[in-house]
């Protein structure tokens, strides 16, 4: 690196040595997102002691994280009390209790997968009459009670990416995904599709502000109480050879999907 | 999001946050607008938190911050067109302060993608190729933008004889 990049690197360091993350920003972005979808308050409490125990996670974290970059100051500089971590005047929530010092973090659930689904075509109550050709069931899937995911990928390895991945939301988890969908109609991202007799969103999740590739998706409406969030990688959306055939492919899969029950 | 989940999520921005302020505030130039790229990138990544923890989630949030700031540079431009900072005389640079006071009133001017590309290139140190995945371009778009960002640069600290000046600085 020659004088001026080493100079701009330490100048930028001075610059920003100042600036440390607010101690209550796990909170305030917990609050921001659970206050749009108003989930229950059950495991706040253990989320506020667990932003105090993840301090002692740091150095870890740190070293582990494989694209980490080594900063000029200590990411941060301790954790939060609990105390400081409420802002009862920032949201028309309740605040929180405070953890009690004895408190222990609850351990937690563990998430279920939906067991064997043999083709991957039917599960719980989703039926995917159509996927693209040579896409096999990953083996994998997540239940989250009121939200529920499996993928397909090219080799049917639980471990290997995925290829297409599909949510079902139901309940309380409609809510999410619709508010969700009205920030990215809110930004302009994306488009109201017709698919069959139903309305969907399309749109590249996640990133790709700014062209970078994102992941496509479209969100269904399958009645009131139920979304259907069909997701394809960057990776096999590349694959496909365009958003042409992606938003192509995305619209069928929709068009075929059936209630299982 | 089950407990597990909201601990990792939790153990990610005590470990990174930081981090990923000083990486909006460098790519925004507003102390302000960085806490709010910032939290509104984190935000994001905790309603997808069940899929980008299995990534290591820093390039994802970083690559939201980063284009984010992009977006609402280039909206702002946009809206109304933003008077360009005239960077100041280059002989009165005779302190340190001085000189960081010009390099970022100069990085501050520079168009946002040129912006990104030094905040990435020469903070982050990530590689052209790097860059280029955050930026979602080509790494020859990389090079040209850091070349041009950095021609500015030095004219900004004194036209051709910038590490000189540099070096003087430091003498």
């Amino acid at each position: 690196m020659s004088t001026l990049e080493d100079e701009l690197h330490r100048l930028m360091g001075e610059e920003t040595a100042r600036l440390r993350a607010a101690p209550d920003l796990v909170d305030r972005v917990v609050r921001s997102t659970r206050r749009r979808h108003r989930t229950k308050r059950i495991g706040f409490t253990a989320l506020v002691a667990a932003a105090a125990f993840a301090a002692a996670a740091v150095p870890a974290y740190l070293v582990l994280g494989p694209d980490s970059v080594a900063v000029p100051e200590p990411a941060v500089s301790g954790p939060a009390p609990a105390s400081e971590t409420s802002r009862p005047e920032a949201t028309d929530e309740a605040a929180p209790e405070p953890p009690a010092i004895d408190d222990t973090i609850p351990a937690p659930s563990p998430t279920r997968d939906l067991g064997d689904l043999g083709d991957g075509k039917a599960f719980k109550s989703l039926r995917v009459g159509y996927l693209p050709k040579r896409l096999q069931w990953s083996h994998w899937s997540l239940d989250f009670g009121d939200k529920y995911t499996t993928s397909w990928n090219y080799d049917g390895d639980s471990n290997g990416f995925y290829c297409v991945q599909i949510y079902v939301h139901e309940g309380q988890a409609v809510q999410e995904v619709d508010e969700r969908v009205q920030g990215y109609r809110d930004e302009g991202e994306g488009a109201e599709v017709a698919v069959g007799d139903r309305t969907g969103y399309l749109v590249r999740q996640g990133v790709g502000e700014d062209g970078g590739d994102g992941t496509p998706t479209l969100v269904l409406s399958v009645g009131e109480g139920r979304r259907v969030e069909v997701m394809f990688s960057p990776d096999y959306a590349k694959d496909l050879g365009g958003a042409e055939a992606v938003d192509r492919e995305l619209k069928k899969i929709g068009e075929n999907l059936t209630a299982a029950d | 999001m089950n407990a597990a989940e909201d601990d990792g999520f939790a153990a990610f921005v005590a470990a990174r946050a930081t981090s990923l302020l000083r990486v909006a505030y460098l790519s925004c130039g507003d102390e302000g607008e960085a806490e709010d790229l910032l939290q509104t990138a984190l935000e994001r990544a905790y309603r997808n938190w069940d899929r980008v923890r299995y990534d290591n989630p820093e390039p994802y949030v970083r690559r939201i911050i980063v284009n984010a700031a992009i977006n609402r540079a280039r909206r702002r431009a946009i809206l109304r067109m933003i008077p360009m900072h005239t960077p100041p005389e280059p002989s009165a640079r005779e302190t340190d302060v001085d000189l960081r006071h010009v390099l970022m009133e100069t990085l501050r001017a520079l168009p946002p993608r040129q912006r990104a590309v030094v905040v990435l290139r020469y903070w982050e140190d990530l590689s052209e190729t790097q860059t280029a995945e955050v930026l979602g371009c080509s790494t020859g778009t990389v090079k040209s933008q850091a070349s041009k960002a950095l021609a500015k640069l030095r004219a900004a600290i004194g036209g051709e004889s910038a590490e000189g000046v540099i070096r003087n600085v430091h003498a």
